[in-house]
């Protein structure tokens, strides 16, 4: 934890006010008084409620999206369930899942790229995996600047796959069957289109064994979609003119960035963070 | 000439008697086995596999199956070609639903598999949006100008290629060919197309109409059975080699078999090889075990 050496209540920067309930103020830091304290306790709990939210997430979402990767027939997966012939899969059983696509957007208004962060359960393996990446990449450099724009990159690709192509169907589905035997059926007799964009999906996600989160930073298209909605967002994490850049965050975010920036998915993780207390979770003080 | 007669004749009768015993009792055994004891195979695991296109009407079956036999089944429903395939190579299953009569009898042959039996048929039909706008009535009409054909050539057989196969049969192809605004490679996508009024005729197997989420929202329109391509219409069910609890394996095939299974079949829209017309089609195509 950051040192807590008091100075004043007075001499603390702007707190976030927050909408959800969850928001704390930047300046834990330097709390003190019964109120910094809960605050500090309430960003204590935040990682911990970050994973149990991305826990039954996964529970709700798990299985669709693994599906998605190594049972989709299409070449873009997860949008063409109304069509799919793989019974077993939560998105073709469940219009629900379907219709959550809608849902996407509207969180992306709401609270930015925080559907990554605290409910993709891609994102929870990525970051699991980025636990054991030697390569953390938390620092501002040519590469973290230019390589997040992968995840446009692929946004182009799967809107072509989608639009110019009519999004075909790459491989011979498995319309029931158990998960690992029906995968290793879908590898043997899938077109070559399929087993390509599965190939490069994969290897992207165990690139985040040496970069952390590779994939969600660099090369996920619904991440890229994401970035280009969020900056309208009613709610985020946000820095302060008091931000003197020192990259505290920066050293914390598993995302390697720094609130507002690319690729920051409003986790949460930074906000006890910052000693300048310029970091909020809100409505952005204007 | 009498001992002898006599002789004879008590050999005929004691040969009769064993004969109408024997039958009876393999009635006896068939129709029990038909009718498995509640919980006959408590904890037994079957790996079923079948061509995919008998997953609706499979994944029933098979809950009462279970529920019957205190069996599970562990099925896989997918593209029978690729199944057999695999079969061919190195994969193994306990019962095997394919269809296509060839791939039965190379697996026979290959003494992968031991002994296979008709399951039941399927037939094509037209498919036009509800209330049949552009008036289709029959095949001739996919051919008249102006009408707009949906079909899926590029998808896994048999459903682009048996499509193509009865035009070609009724002399129409190139002609409905040029009517064709959509060339898919998805039956499923192609019945969507017809729903939503975006094509006003395609051809597809009858069991594909009775999928739950396309039931009842488009018209179908028969096509005479002459135009039927024979390869693709029969589905067979078969006790492989590697069937680790050879009754249980029979006994599911037996039940699949079973008027209660077949009348699944039929609810999904398949010709029940146990209906009289499935055993017209059983002779007419030769579906015999060899």
């Amino acid at each position: 934890m950051p040192d807590r050496a008091c100075t004043s209540c007075d001499s603390s920067p702007a707190k976030a006010v927050s909408a959800t309930g969850l928001a704390v103020s930047g300046s834990v830091g330097r709390a003190c008084g019964g109120r910094e304290a809960s605050a500090v306790a309430r960003a204590g709990r935040l990682p911990l409620l970050r994973r149990l939210s991305q826990l039954a997430m996964l529970a709700g979402l798990g299985q669709w999206s693994f599906y998605g990767i190594f049972r989709c027939p299409f070449i873009v997966p997860y949008v063409s369930c109304q069509n799919c012939p793989v019974l077993t899969c939560h998105g073709r059983i469940l219009s629900l899942f379907w219709g959550a696509w809608l849902l996407l957007p509207v969180s992306a208004l709401l609270v930015g790229r925080a559907y990554c962060g605290w409910a993709c359960p891609g994102g929870l393996v990525s970051q699991m995996l980025g636990k054991l990446a030697p390569v953390k990449a938390r620092v501002r450099n040519a590469f973290t600047r230019i390589a997040p724009l992968g995840a446009y990159l692929a946004l182009i690709g799967c809107l072509y796959v989608w639009f110019a192509m009519g999004q075909p169907r790459g491989n011979i589905p498995i319309r029931t069957g158990e998960f690992f035997g029906a995968v290793s059926l879908t590898f043997e007799h899938a077109g070559l289109l399929w087993l390509v964009r599965t190939g490069i999906v994969l290897t992207l996600v165990a690139l985040g064994l040496g970069v952390a989160n590779f994939w969600c930073r660099f090369a996920c298209p619904t991440g890229g979609a994401f970035e280009i909605v969020k900056r309208f967002s009613l709610f985020k994490v946000y820095k302060t003119e008091a931000c003197n850049g020192c990259d505290k965050c920066l050293k914390v975010c598993e995302m390697g960035t720094r609130p507002e920036e690319t690729a920051c998915t409003n986790c949460g993780d930074c906000l006890d963070s910052c000693p300048q207390g310029a970091i909020g979770f809100g409505r952005k003080p204007s | 000439m009498d001992d002898a007669h006599h002789g004879h004749g008590r050999r005929h009768f004691l040969k009769k008697l064993a004969g109408t015993a024997a039958v009876t009792m393999a009635g006896g055994l068939a129709t029990m086995t038909a009718h498995a004891q509640p919980g006959a195979f408590p904890g037994k695991l079957l790996q079923v596999w079948s061509c995919g296109g008998l997953a609706e009407a499979m994944n029933p079956a098979n809950e009462i199956y279970e529920q019957r036999s205190g069996a599970r089944v562990s099925y896989t429903g997918a593209f029978a070609a690729a199944l057999g395939k695999s079969l061919l190579g190195g994969s193994t299953t306990e019962v095997f639903a394919g269809r296509v009569l060839d791939l039965a009898r190379k697996l026979r042959h290959s003494g992968k598999m031991l002994y296979f039996k008709p399951l039941c048929f399927t037939s094509y039909v037209m498919v036009t949006p509800r209330g049949n706008p552009a008036k289709i009535a029959s095949i001739e009409d996919m051919a008249k100008p102006g009408i707009k054909v949906v079909l899926a050539p590029e998808a896994s057989p048999p459903g682009g290629a048996a499509a193509l196969a009865v035009l070609k049969k009724a002399g129409i192809q190139d002609a409905v060919m040029k009517n064709c605004v959509t060339q898919g490679s998805c039956v499923q996508r192609t019945m969507d197309d017809i729903i939503s009024g975006h094509g006003d005729v395609s051809i597809v197997e009858l069991r594909v109409t009775r999928i739950p989420q396309f039931e009842g929202k488009m018209d179908v329109v028969e096509i005479p059975e002459a135009l039927f391509p024979p390869p693709p219409l029969t589905f067979t069910i078969g006790v492989m080699k590697d069937a680790k609890d050879r009754a249980l394996a029979d006994d599911y095939v037996t039940f699949m078999t079973s008027p209660e299974a077949q009348a699944l079949l039929e609810q999904r829209g398949f010709i029940p090889a146990s209906s009289d017309k499935g055993r017209t089609l059983v002779e007419k195509l030769g579906v015999k075990d060899a």
